[in-house]
């Protein structure tokens, strides 16, 4: 018997607190979870709720799966208070996964803001692994304050990789911040790559995504090139309970990554 | 024979409402058609949907998983093609999407659906304006009709075990030529008089019309001011299949049940982060008009609508959705 409806159990094996408010889990699904970046799962925390997160974690590490997750409200409120041992469920993965045979040959230029940058490791790690398959891979990311930066330790060996570009700025500085300060479109005054062939991923929270879709236009990104993430109410994860349509799509099947090209009708996609 | 089989359920009608009724002593088995209202043209409050897709179903668990369980082997006496329809809505999201809803297909699968003749339709009534007719076409295990003081059985191959098993209650049932004559006219009849109650057909781009309109703030609110947000048209809705699934803890785990949610409720799009892209009761309005009467055709083919009037029944501010989509 197939339900959909029906959670794995999922162990957290480790936790990392990423910033104050953000933190990294590492779980170890009963049954196999084999997700593409840009999949998501359906995140329960028994007695208190369900909600949808896209793994952060490579989709070629099969044994666990790691999410990073904003505490935002009831559930994640309640997840926060789980320790390693604490036992999850977890349905899926749901969803499209980024088109990577449509990246191969060509620069990927990825843009990401606070914990938008959760889903975006996915596919940058699934990208670094493969890397021949792909020109170069430019991370431009964003935070509010140094100390909102999430995989703070992982970046500066990201920084070294070969054919790959990171560059990162702050909202608001501290005295030790020696990079940019500015919202993340201040990164992105100069496209060091060809607008009109290079794709474009963009996470981040709404009113970021709304603006840097803005810029890549500006820059001359194809519609069709540029890969975002919606965020919606996807509930059931499977197009049946209707809660996430987005327009004419529900974002649980034909997203939650989206083109620019196909949601571009739609009256203020970005809430 | 046929009640220690199936559990039998027909509409009959108690202090002017009509609701479902479970046969329960096999002597009343001689009498079913004639407290069945097949004949009274009238159709239970109650969508047919709930004997399917209950309103509080068990989908989910841990550390005790929900499965669907044995169906109910359950026989639908007299329900009209309009409900016939409306299942077609949930067949399609349910069980023809890649995904499965296994509690409702197996008690779908087991449930065996005998559509009567509307021999003349309410006031309410407006299956004509979507296409459809007041009897079955396709998808019924036998139909009924009334002809003559008898009725006239005509069964699909799954329902001729029916006429097996309760002999007493089909008697008489035949396909006689002339009979057939007669059910032909009384249908003629009673499209006809649809056609008399709703006489304008829609814009026949209704979804082009809707996509156009849908940001015309002016236009639904015209028509949304007087809701009260009751829901009370979206729950009796036979198509509306929107759910949500709703977690409680249990036994140190969680018990998850799959509730009927509504689209006009404030939180219905919300995300956790708190952003509601319908946060105004407006764009939940015309999102229920965009999502039935345009999305629902595009991908499926079909409006998620088979005209049996219930909603605006329902309607403490009489709104009747007939005015709304006939002004697109």
């Amino acid at each position: 018997m197939n339900n959909p409806y029906q959670p794995t159990p999922a162990t957290i094996l480790s936790m990392t607190d990423e910033t104050p408010n953000i933190r990294t889990f590492v779980l170890k699904p009963d049954d196999e979870i084999s997700f593409r970046a840009g999949q998501f799962v359906e995140l329960t925390v028994p007695g208190f709720g369900e909600a949808p997160f896209t793994p952060s974690s490579s989709h070629f590490e099969r044994e666990t799966l790691e999410m990073t997750v904003m505490k935002v409200g009831r559930t994640t409120d309640a997840l926060f208070n789980l320790r390693p041992g604490g036992v999850l469920g977890v349905r899926g993965p749901f969803g499209k996964p980024y088109p990577l045979a449509r990246f191969e040959g060509k620069d990927i230029y990825i843009v990401g803001g606070g914990v938008g940058l959760a889903p975006l490791r996915a596919l940058f790690l699934a990208l670094t692994h493969e890397m021949g398959k792909y020109k170069r891979v430019y991370l431009r990311y964003g935070a509010r304050t140094p100390s909102d930066i999430v995989y703070k330790h992982l970046l500066p060996g990201w920084q070294k990789l070969p054919k790959v570009d990171v560059e990162l700025s702050v909202d608001v500085s501290d005295e030790k911040w020696m990079k940019r300060v500015g919202v993340v479109t201040c990164l992105m005054d100069e496209i060091p790559c060809d607008e009109r062939t290079s794709v474009a991923v963009v996470c981040g929270p709404p009113m970021m995504m709304k603006f840097v879709n803005r810029r890549l236009l500006e820059a001359g990104f194809q519609p069709e090139n540029i890969y975002l993430s919606m965020e919606t109410n996807m509930s059931c994860g499977v197009g049946h309970c209707r809660h996430c349509r987005l327009g004419p799509y529900l974002t649980c099947k034909d997203g939650p990554v989206m083109t620019w090209s196909q949601i571009k009708d739609i009256e203020n996609p970005f809430v | 024979m046929l009640l220690a089989r199936y559990e039998v359920f027909v509409p009959v009608e108690r202090e002017s409402q009509v609701h479902w009724h479970r046969l329960a002593s096999p002597d009343i088995e001689a009498n079913t058609l004639s407290i069945t209202p097949a004949q009274k043209r009238i159709r239970p409050s109650e969508p047919v949907k709930s004997f399917m897709f209950q309103p509080r179903q068990r989908v989910g668990g841990m550390p005790q998983p929900a499965e669907p369980g044995e169906p109910v082997p359950r026989v639908l006496l007299g329900i009209k093609n309009c409900d016939l329809v409306s299942l077609k809505v949930h067949d399609k999201v349910l069980t023809e999407g890649g995904f499965n809803d296994p509690f409702y297909a197996a008690q779908r699968k087991s449930t065996m659906l005998v559509v009567a003749d509307c021999p003349s339709p309410e006031q309410s009534c407006f299956c004509n304006l979507l296409g459809l007719t007041p009897y079955a076409q396709e998808g019924a295990d036998a139909v009924l009709s009334l002809v003559n003081g008898d009725w006239l059985f005509e069964t699909e191959r799954r329902g001729q075990e029916l006429t097996g098993m309760a002999p007493g209650l089909f008697a008489g049932l035949a396909e006689y030529a002339m009979e057939i004559t007669v059910r032909g006219e009384q249908r003629k009849a009673a499209a006809a008089a649809l056609s008399v109650i709703n006489p304008r057909p829609w814009n026949p781009d209704l979804p082009g019309a809707i996509g156009a309109r849908l940001n015309d703030a002016a236009f639904w609110n015209r028509h949304a001011d007087s809701c009260v947000e009751c829901f009370g048209c979206l729950m009796g809705c036979p198509t509306c299949y929107c759910f949500l699934l709703y977690d409680q803890a249990k036994d140190g785990g969680l018990e998850r049940t799959r509730v009927w949610d509504a689209c006009y409720e404030a939180a219905y799009a919300r995300v956790g982060g708190g952003a509601n892209p319908r946060a105004e009761f407006v764009r939940r309005f015309a999102n229920r008009f965009d999502c039935k009467w345009n999305q629902f055709k595009r991908d499926y083919g079909m409006y998620a609508c088979s005209g049996c009037g219930r909603c605006f029944k329902a309607c403490m501010g009489r709104i009747d959705i007939r005015k709304v989509l006939g002004e697109l």
